[in-house]
């Protein structure tokens, strides 16, 4: 089955209100075009699940198209520091943090992923997060000891960029999968951006190497340099001058517009290339 | 001693220190300055010790150390990947000896904040969150934090909300060393640039043993040769806001 859309059509499937989970991590291999667009389309109210957000969830709170986020830690890295956007959007009441631990997102996908309804956590003994964020707590039933719990999170949506997926929607990732293999497998559905389309024979001769299967896929965006300007090892790094681009563009009152539309071109082109 | 050096050289050689050899040592997501400790104490006294790179990999060999600390390059040379998933379930079955993590605040009762100040829902100020500390401070045998900074808003009497809480070994800092003791912060030395009022000037809480603790070695020769082989470039400097590398 071909499951290859444009990325305008695939981002169509996000729905306004519906919960999103985003691979990568703070400003590694983001699927950074798929968010642009979310956000040139106008999506709205979306609660975003994600251990360590950065790139997107800056993005995003300047387009104002995310009402919650669960996060554990919400950086640019240096040099580039903490990610302005989402700190003014908190600061400001337009986007409400549900304070976790990156472990506790960890566990509540988890939990989805397995089909069971919460997940224990180790740690957080002294910590504020669990009475703030309403973690649960429960007697082991085998030893009575207590341990915090979480409840199953399972997103609508897992958008991830891979390195190379077929049209059926395996995908390999090189370097660290992140978070993205149990994203994969917490969400209802999986939307993947890729650098390149491969035939399948490429994934059967060493199906091992396969971190997403085609049976939670929805849609495959073919989307050359689509984590750009983040990573996408190791094929790209960061790149220092579109991110500073970035920071500069969105410090404007018209700053994200102008720069939705300068990176329209690269982001739509992928579709184009694979014709 | 000859060789000049300040605080972002000070900072690296004190984290390194602390590495024991033939420990397991985690570094996160934001660490530019433990990225560099940790491979400085493996080319100096502690070349048994492994490190585990949030970026992935397990005593990774990149051609060059980068500020970013997730990235994916710090897997190159690793002989496996070793993801997010694979860290947090070690760290829960009590499989990591040393972590190194970062903070927004910390108070005299060695309580962390890295989340916000104000109202939750519209706080006046929001900081990154804390990652991983929340389980893995209780979690770690030792956890050594840092910050490249050092003011009363950083270092306070109470924090308002805590992120976290636990085995805090020591707390690195571009002015002195602190440790905890009885469930307070003490001071374990201060470095040999700064005085003892320029640390009281700079601290939001009352340091009982101010006069007693002792001034933390300066960076030998050999230590800031290697340092500047393991990080020619100057990641370590990377973190500082302007203010701390002038005031040295």
């Amino acid at each position: 089955m071909n499951k290859q859309l444009a990325l305008e059509d695939a981002a169509r499937l996000i729905r306004d209100g519906q919960v999103i989970t985003i691979g990568g991590t703070l400003c590694q291999r983001v699927p950074a075009a798929f968010v642009r667009e979310i956000a040139r389309q106008g999506v709205r109210d979306l609660e975003l699940v994600k251990p360590s957000p950065g790139y997107d969830i800056d993005l995003l709170a300047a387009a104002g198209c995310v009402r919650r986020i669960r996060s554990g830690i919400v950086s640019l890295e240096q040099p580039y520091g903490m990610a302005p956007n989402f700190r003014r959007a908190v600061e400001e009441g337009r986007l409400e943090v549900i304070e976790n631990a990156c472990p506790t997102i960890m566990a509540s996908l988890q939990a989805a992923s397995f089909g069971v309804p919460f997940q224990p956590v180790a740690g957080l003994e002294g910590s504020d997060i669990p009475k703030v964020s309403g973690f649960g707590k429960v007697a082991d039933p085998f030893t009575g000891k207590e341990v915090y719990v979480v409840p199953a999170i399972r997103p609508d949506w897992a958008i991830i960029h891979v390195n190379e997926a077929d049209v059926r929607g395996n995908a390999r990732i090189y370097g660290s999968p992140v978070w993205d293999r149990l994203m994969s497998r917490a969400a209802q559905r999986c939307i993947l951006t890729t650098e390149k389309i491969l035939p399948t024979e490429h994934f059967a001769a060493q199906p091992e190497l396969t971190i997403i299967p085609e049976v939670f896929v929805e849609a495959v965006v073919l989307a050359r340099g689509g984590a750009w300007p983040t990573s996408s090892y190791p094929e790209y790094d960061v790149d220092d001058d579109g991110m500073w681009n970035y920071l500069e563009r969105l410090r404007a009152p018209e700053g994200l517009a102008r720069y939705l539309e300068e990176s329209k071109s690269h982001d739509r082109s992928g579709i184009e290339v694979a014709a | 001693m000859s060789s000049s050096y300040g605080p972002p050289e000070m900072m690296a050689v004190a984290m390194a220190r602390l590495i024991r050899d033939g420990e397991l040592v985690f570094v996160g997501v934001n660490s530019p300055l433990p990225l560099v400790a940790v491979s400085l104490a493996r080319r100096l006294h502690a070349p048994s010790s492994t490190l585990l790179s949030i970026g992935g990999g397990i005593n990774p060999t990149p051609n060059k150390l980068g500020p970013a600390t997730s990235n994916a390059r710090l897997s190159v040379g690793s002989a496996s990947v070793f993801d997010n998933v694979d860290f947090y379930g070690l760290v829960a079955r009590g499989g990591v000896d040393t972590t190194f993590l970062g903070l927004a605040q910390v108070d005299e009762r060695a309580r962390v904040n890295s989340s916000f100040i104000g109202e939750r829902q519209r706080p006046a100020v929001r900081f990154p969150g804390g990652g991983g500390a929340a389980a893995i401070l209780p979690l770690s045998r030792r956890v050594i934090l840092w910050r490249a900074s050092h003011s009363p808003r950083i270092f306070v009497k109470e924090v308002p909300f805590v992120t976290s809480a636990g085995n805090i070994a020591r707390i690195v800092t571009p002015l002195c060393i602190f440790r905890k003791e009885k469930g307070q912060l003490v001071l374990d030395s201060l470095h040999p640039y700064v005085t003892r009022e320029r640390l009281v000037e700079s601290t939001g809480f009352a340091i009982k043993n101010l006069d007693g603790a002792p001034l933390t070695p300066p960076p030998t020769e050999g230590e800031l040769a290697e340092l500047m082989r393991v990080d020619p470039e100057g990641v370590r400097r990377v973190e500082f806001p302007a203010r701390e590398l002038s005031a040295a």
